[in-house]
């Protein structure tokens, strides 16, 4: 019964792929984003939209449209995305990239999000030994149905003295 | 009726004053007929504020411009369902809103514990006075929402048209419930701290609120990412904008919260982590509230800055303060005397959770105040954008699936071998076997494929442990498949609820990152009659038509949609022009279907060359997400449902009321089920 179910699960998991698998052949069929979309992604378009030079869909846009257009002049011409997001940065300052650059001081927002979660997880561990390390109850087994009984027993236990009560 | 509407805002401000000191001085003197009055002031309270809200919801219907929220958010030729939604458009309205809920949720609070003792109650009612008071300030002094209009304007300014969309009707009330209701849980928190009752009570108390707060908390998230997908119109649903991060941290808080409580329910572990949790949650709405609405950080969604700043940074700083102390002054009657017993373990499996839950909001919270950082110590702007969380928040993500789909199904205390063969083998075979389905169409980034297993190996999981318990009623009671399916869920609803959350989030994650790593895009203008193809979808552009209310001007585009040859209709897209406010927006033409949107956005039109220009992306898999939100709310109603035990106790309670007996103490069955 258990194989059967199992199976069963296995060709549905695969059956949800489906409509993945159709959405991919065309997606991935389709020519890939530009290195335009790749570059404009690194800057954030400077008419109060809050969007990255990529999605801003502003048809007039005064910063996005022009942008691009010399993205991909600065493309054609051979310059990397490094380049192109160095040249931008001159130009408007810090601001105008989408992610700070790991470097100096912007370090700090790139490390500390990693830091919290090492030295988290460090005190975890050392928390978790700590627990360890005390005697722990005699239990025949410690397993779910253990507890769930435990609590259950509470419940019963409650209920009596309440008809008593 | 200005009049009516101030004078019980004033009114309500004072009984909120009321009702602090009355429950504060019941509790020390122990006079029950003081914390009685207390409730008594709160729900006075609630019916003041109630009817400052009907009074400017009537001056909106009415036009009344002699008000000026009402001149400066609305219009005579606003549609009436906006005029409603007009009274959260504005900053004077939406903190009335904040306070209408708020005081609502104090005023059943108080109902509810009216006959529950002075232990704790009524330092819990003196924190929702606290805090309600905090805010009637705000209203009556800072930025009220009756001030008048000199000279009173003929006409309105009418509703920013970016909340003139059906999905803003719905998305800040729920946001704002999730977040106004997690003032509950904090409240208690507070209580036990200061009355020296440490046990679980206040969180039995407080369940209930907490996963009410959750669920409206991931409907407000869900239907501000709709209201962007539909009106921003650049084919994206979320941003990382400080706004969107602000009501995204609260999230993350209450759902490591609904996790570790499990732990002290039944472990009586992570006391001291469980009261941080719901500090930290409660601190990061009113961080939320401070972003919106101070102009501090630059963001799209905030439309209601203004000089509140200041007063919240004061406020927060006051909660933080105040709380830590009471936390610090508390720890060492918090120490529990807890065990484990090995690292392969439940309890470890949700301490892991908690940590990438709340290593996530650090991220989050540490990305959004990072640009005021780097301006205060280097004088330097800088943006920190979407590139930023995403690639922070990928490797995360990817460890919280996993450890969803190992929390649920690892033992208590110590995973033996058996115990993990047993539970893990098929999940992860189907996990394995899904990712090298995928690779064999062609998938080939790596992180696609990790985020594939992991959400087919969290699925397998809750799959599992459905068809286990559902093979254990058959067996034990001789019940038929889909009946023994419904009493599983019923006898246990707060833990298969909790499973079907697992699925929804499982679900919204695939669609997710198919959506982001799958899109395409294409921008082309186009002469009348020629064709655009994105994916197997062929658009020919037949032309614009063009129409005007006194509201707005439309001008929309006709295109004839077709597959393999066959016309699946007329998409229209269009471009709006709102009169009042001189401003421009988009009506986007979406075609969905299980396997991916077609969105199309007009961009606008060249009246010289007649070439209209259109925007169009093919995102996968992008119901995926929405119904996967729907699937967690769905699974926190079931969760929040009483159980059986819940209703046999509420009824013994009544049964015993109208026996004449003492009253009853429900909140002893909360949190019980098995």
């Amino acid at each position: 019964m258990r194989r059967v179910a199992f199976l069963l699960f296995l060709l549905a998991s695969l059956a949800a792929l489906a409509p993945f698998g159709s959405a991919l052949s065309r997606t991935v069929s389709a020519p890939s984003r530009a290195s335009l979309d790749e570059v404009a992604e690194g800057l954030t378009c400077q008419c109060g939209c809050g969007l990255t030079v990529a999605n801003c869909n502003h048809p007039m846009c005064s910063f996005s449209v022009p942008v691009r257009e010399q993205i991909e002049k600065m493309l054609n011409s051979g310059l990397t995305k490094h380049q192109i997001l160095e040249q931008f940065r001159a130009k408007y300052g810090e601001k105008v990239l989408s992610s700070p650059q790991p470097e100096g001081f912007n370090l700090l927002a790139w490390v500390m999000p990693f830091a919290a979660i090492f030295f988290g997880a460090a005190v975890i561990l050392i928390v978790l030994a700590r627990w360890r390390a005390r005697p722990s109850k005699p239990i025949a087994e410690a397993n779910e149905s253990v507890q769930g009984y435990d609590v259950k027993l509470r419940y019963r236990l409650r209920r009596e003295v309440e008809r008593l009560g | 009726m200005v009049f009516i509407g101030s004078f019980a805002l004033a009114l309500a401000l004072l009984l909120a004053l009321y009702a602090c000191g009355a429950s504060l001085m019941g509790a020390r003197r122990k006079m029950p007929a003081l914390v009685e009055s207390a409730s008594h002031a709160l729900w006075a309270m609630a019916g003041m504020v109630a009817i400052a809200t009907g009074v400017l919801l009537n001056a909106l219907f009415s036009s009344d411009f002699a008000i000026k929220y009402v001149a400066q958010h609305s219009s005579t030729t606003l549609p009436t369902f906006y005029k409603i939604t007009a009274l959260w458009g504005g900053q004077e309205g939406s903190l009335l809103l904040w306070t209408f809920l708020l005081a609502i949720f104090a005023a059943i609070v108080a109902w509810q514990n009216r006959d529950t003792g002075l232990e704790l109650t009524p330092y819990a009612l003196f924190t929702l006075a606290a805090v309600a008071s905090f805010f009637l300030i705000m209203l009556n002094f800072v930025t009220p929402p009756f001030a008048r209009a000199f000279p009173r304007p003929p006409e309105g300014g009418d509703l920013n048209p970016l909340l003139q969309n059906y999905w803003m009707a719905i998305h800040p009330p729920s946001l704002y419930t999730g977040y106004v209701s997690t003032t509950v849980p904090f409240a208690f928190a507070v209580a036990a701290m200061v009355s020296g009752r440490l046990d679980d009570a206040w969180i039995r108390r407080t369940r209930r609120w907490a996963l009410f707060s959750w669920f409206f908390l991931t409907l407000g998230n869900l239907f501000g990412a709709r209201w962007a997908y539909e009106v921003l119109g650049w084919g994206g649903y979320w941003a990382w904008d400080p706004v969107e991060n602000a009501a995204f941290m609260p999230w993350l808080m209450m759902t490591a919260y609904l996790h570790s409580v499990m732990i002290q329910e039944r472990k009586d572990m992570l006391k001291v982590w469980n009261l941080a949790l719901i500090g930290l949650a409660f601190a990061l709405t009113l961080f939320g509230t401070f972003i919106t609405r101070s102009g501090v950080i630059s963001s799209v969604h905030s439309f209601t800055q203004s000089g509140l700043g200041p007063y919240f940074s004061t406020f927060l700083g006051v909660v933080v303060v105040c709380y830590t102390a009471l936390l610090l002054y508390r720890v060492k009657l918090l120490r529990s005397t807890a065990e484990l017993e090995s690292f392969l373990s439940r309890e470890a499996a949700f301490l892991f959770n908690n940590l990438v839950l709340v290593g996530i909001a650090f991220a989050v919270f540490w990305g959004t105040v990072f640009p005021i950082i780097s301006e205060a110590v280097r004088g330097v702007k800088i943006t920190v954008g979407p590139p930023f969380f995403n690639e922070v928040n990928a490797p995360l993500a990817l460890a919280l699936l996993f450890l969803m789909g190992v929390g649920p199904l690892i033992a208590w205390r110590r995973a033996s071998t058996r115990n993990l063969v047993a539970n893990f083998s098929m999940p992860a075979v189907i996990g394995v076997a899904v990712g090298a389905a995928a690779a064999a169409l062609g998938v080939l980034q790596w992180y696609v494929l990790s985020a594939l297993s992991l959400a087919a190996f969290v699925a397998a999981t809750v799959m599992l442990e459905f068809s286990r318990g559902v093979m254990a009623r058959r067996r034990a009671v001789n019940e038929a498949a889909p009946r023994a399916l419904v009493n599983l869920v019923a006898k246990n609803n707060r833990r298969y609820g909790g499973y079907i959350v697992h699925l929804g989030v499982a679900m919204a994650f695939v669609g997710i990152v198919a959506s982001s790593f799958f899109k395409v895009e294409v921008k082309r203008s186009l002469a009348p009659n020629q064709t655009l193809d994105i994916g197997d979808y062929k658009l020919k552009y037949l032309g614009v038509s063009g129409d005007e209310t006194f509201h707005m001007e439309r001008l929309g585009a006709r295109l004839e949609l077709s597959r393999d040859g066959r016309s699946l209709g007329v998409l229209e897209p269009a471009r709006v022009f709102y009169k009042r406010q001189q401003q421009p927006a988009t009506q986007i033409a979406l075609r969905t279907t299980p396997s991916a949107d077609l969105y199309v956005v007009f961009a606008g039109l060249d009246p010289k060359s007649n070439l209209a220009t259109f925007q169009v992306f093919l995102t996968p898999l992008v119901l995926w997400l929405w119904a996967g939100g729907f699937l967690m709310a769905l699974g926190t109603v079931v969760a929040m449902w009483p159980d059986v035990r819940e209703r046999e106790a509420i009824s013994r309670a009544w049964e015993r009321r109208t026996l004449g007996w003492q009253a009853a103490d429900t909140a002893d069955f909360e949190g019980e089920s098995f």
